[in-house]
């Protein structure tokens, strides 16, 4: 998680962007050290549905620049995540996909991967193809990377944070000894076809930028369609 | 600002109730809606939707309830006055983020239009069963307000009303309508915009560095807002928090969170509770109910009052919090209340224990199909003359 937030916090100086406008917004609680460490404001909401709430302060305030921290949509909040693709809102979305709930005390979520187990049995569940599924539901900037590849990470988070639109950085976590696991598992394949990028037991974690493209976010294309049909009556959501 | 002003209505108009609560929202400086479609309710989004546009409000239809609420918290931390509109199934659905909204201490408006029946019910029917829901449907222990709307023009004034407390509050507010209220067409008189008052959100003035979310004013138990993104680097959490929003995983944290959260509306209610009373000075039995059902109470009263029974009405305009303490009053005074409601029994619990045993309580199922009559109202008015002092 360390390495998430260290990345972050790259990726927003890199980018160039005013610090105070990016806030965090997160589906779990995470240290609030974080809030001082970042120097932006941070909403811890409910459990899976941060989304929602990061999409409300975009378009109440288009000058912001919400960062969503959500965990791997095995269940709740998908729908959220399937949505805020489709609708191209312009929120950067970092999955924190670690196969396990860690909050509650470890109970294992849907993956077959990893080499240790969370539950007592084994978690026998195939994981969801994160980056796949942003892709078919409309996301604009797709890239996967593990919590240790920090250099990879701030450049995705710095052009998220540039540029318009939803973008999709899905991170491979987990407790500190499996990160270096995870690492060395990986295979760097820029552009790869999102289909052939499923975590698969006993195969390499496909990591790299996936897929960059353009179409109207949903403020662009909010604007669009308003000012078509109301002309002049109509009072833009401005963004700059 | 570009034509603003068209926006806002003025003077007389024929509205229906549902228009009428779009209207007051737009007065009230609403200027962001997120909802999800839902019969009846998706009206009154419609005519807000069709009158927002040529001023500075947005709206987004989401994917569910859930995350309409959603949207609308994290839009009122920006500063934007912000609600959402929906109906029974939908109001279920929001609960989880009725709870974040009393813990964030989130200024925001809930329009419930309720519907009749359990579940998916009748969509298009007039139902009074979400009177407990508004105050019980988020788990934990929270203190909520809500309006209930008897005509046209109150679903103006109250819907402007839901405003003004839940930026003073700082608290979720909801306006619990229905379907009848909301299709029914009368001409109401809408204010010039600088008549209408809303009590501004309280906003923090000290330096940046030093902002607290959660530290209160001990005068009204309310902690100064900041908007989002000024640089005053704040923490908030559903989690039980202290002063600085920090999660505080103990009990002592938990009392003081909570106490606060509940006092800041308890020990201020009679600032927020509003009732109307007619004929109760001399009453025997007293009529109470809210929104629909109370027209057809103050009918029945009258048509008591013709036959020489001292029978007065008690209407809620404010159902949460309850008037414990003028219902107490009235319960030393008569014999009986009668409670009628388009439910099994809600209202009807809240008179009860109210009345501390000082009066009888009857309640009266009244079904979504007697709306507009009151001949069981005045029956049930009728049994209770008997008991006469």
């Amino acid at each position: 998680m360390d390495k998430i937030i260290e990345a972050l916090n790259k990726g927003i100086e890199k980018a160039g962007v005013e610090r105070q406008k990016v806030c965090l917004v997160t589906d779990i609680a995470y240290s609030p050290d974080v809030v001082d460490f970042l120097g932006i404001d941070l909403f811890h909401t409910t459990r899976g549905r941060a989304i929602p709430y990061a999409t409300g302060m975009k378009l109440a305030n288009p000058k912001l620049l919400p960062v969503v921290l959500f965990g791997d949509i095995a269940t709740l909040g998908g729908n959220h995540f399937v949505h805020s693709c489709r609708r191209n809102i312009d929120i950067v979305l970092i999955c924190v996909n670690d196969f396990v709930y860690r909050e509650v005390g470890g109970e294992t979520a849907p993956g077959d991967f990893p080499p240790i187990s969370f539950s007592p049995y084994l978690s026998f569940e195939k994981p969801l193809n994160i980056p796949h599924m942003a892709r078919s539901c409309g996301c604009v900037n797709v890239s996967r990377w593990t919590a240790l590849h920090t250099n990879e990470l701030t450049d995705s988070i710095s052009h998220a944070l540039q540029r318009t639109g939803l973008s999709l950085i899905d991170v491979i976590s987990s407790v500190p000894d499996l990160l270096e696991f995870y690492y060395k598992n990986s295979e760097l394949r820029n552009d790869e076809d999102t289909l052939n990028v499923a975590i698969e037991k006993d195969k390499k974690i496909i990591v790299g930028n996936f897929f960059n493209d353009e179409k109207p976010s949903f403020i662009e294309a909010y604007n669009e369609q308003h000012a078509k049909m109301l002309g002049d009556n109509f009072v833009k959501i401005e963004v700059e | 600002m570009k034509a603003v002003e068209k926006v806002f209505l003025k003077g007389k108009h024929t509205l229906s109730g549902f228009e009428a609560c779009a209207e007051g929202a737009l007065s009230a400086g609403c200027r962001f809606l997120g909802y999800y479609p839902i019969r009846p309710s998706f009206k009154i989004i419609e005519r807000f939707i069709e009158r927002s546009l040529d001023v500075d409000a947005v709206f987004v239809q989401m994917e569910d309830e859930i995350s309409a609420l959603a949207a609308v918290l994290g839009a009122s931390w920006t500063g934007r006055k912000s609600m959402t509109v929906t109906s029974g199934p939908g109001f279920s659905q929001m609960m989880e983020h009725v709870g974040l909204g009393v813990m964030l201490e989130t200024p925001c408006v809930i329009i419930d239009v309720q519907r009749s029946g359990v579940s998916e019910g009748l969509p298009n029917v007039a139902g009074g069963g979400d009177i407990m829901q508004a105050r019980w449907g988020s788990h934990g222990d929270y203190e909520v307000i809500a309006l209930a709307p008897n005509s046209p023009l109150e679903m103006f004034e109250l819907t402007v009303r839901a405003f003004s407390l839940s930026e003073r509050f700082r608290t979720p507010v909801v306006v619990l309508s229905d379907a009848v209220i909301g299709r029914k067409k009368e001409e109401i008189t809408i204010p010039d915009q600088k008549d209408i008052k809303i009590e501004k959100r309280k906003y923090y003035k000290g330096k940046k560095e030093d902002y607290l979310p959660f530290k209160y004013d001990e005068k009204d138990l309310i902690p100064p807002m900041v908007d989002i993104g000024q640089g005053c680097r704040f923490h908030v959490t559903g989690l039980t928090h202290d002063e600085r929003g920090y999660p505080v995983m103990s009990d002592s944290c938990q009392e003081w969170n909570v106490h606060r959260l509940v006092n800041k509306i308890r020990l201020f209610s009679d600032q927020i509770v509003e009732v109307e009373e007619d004929q109760t000075e001399d009453a025997d039995v007293v009529v109470v109910s809210c929104g629909v059902v109370s027209l057809d109470a103050a009918k029945a009263v009258r048509q008591a009052r013709d036959e020489g029974i001292k029978a007065g009405h008690l209407r809620l305009v404010t159902v949460w919090p309850f008037p414990e303490k003028r219902i107490y009053e009235l319960a030393q005074k008569i014999d009986t209340f009668v409670v009628p409601e388009i439910n099994y029994g809600q209202i009807f619990y809240e008179v009860e224990r109210s009345g501390r045993g000082r009066a009888k309580t009857l309640f009266l199922h009244h079904s979504s199909s007697q709306i507009g009559q009151s001949a069981d109202i005045l029956k049930s008015i009728k049994k209770t003359r008997g008991n006469n002092k």
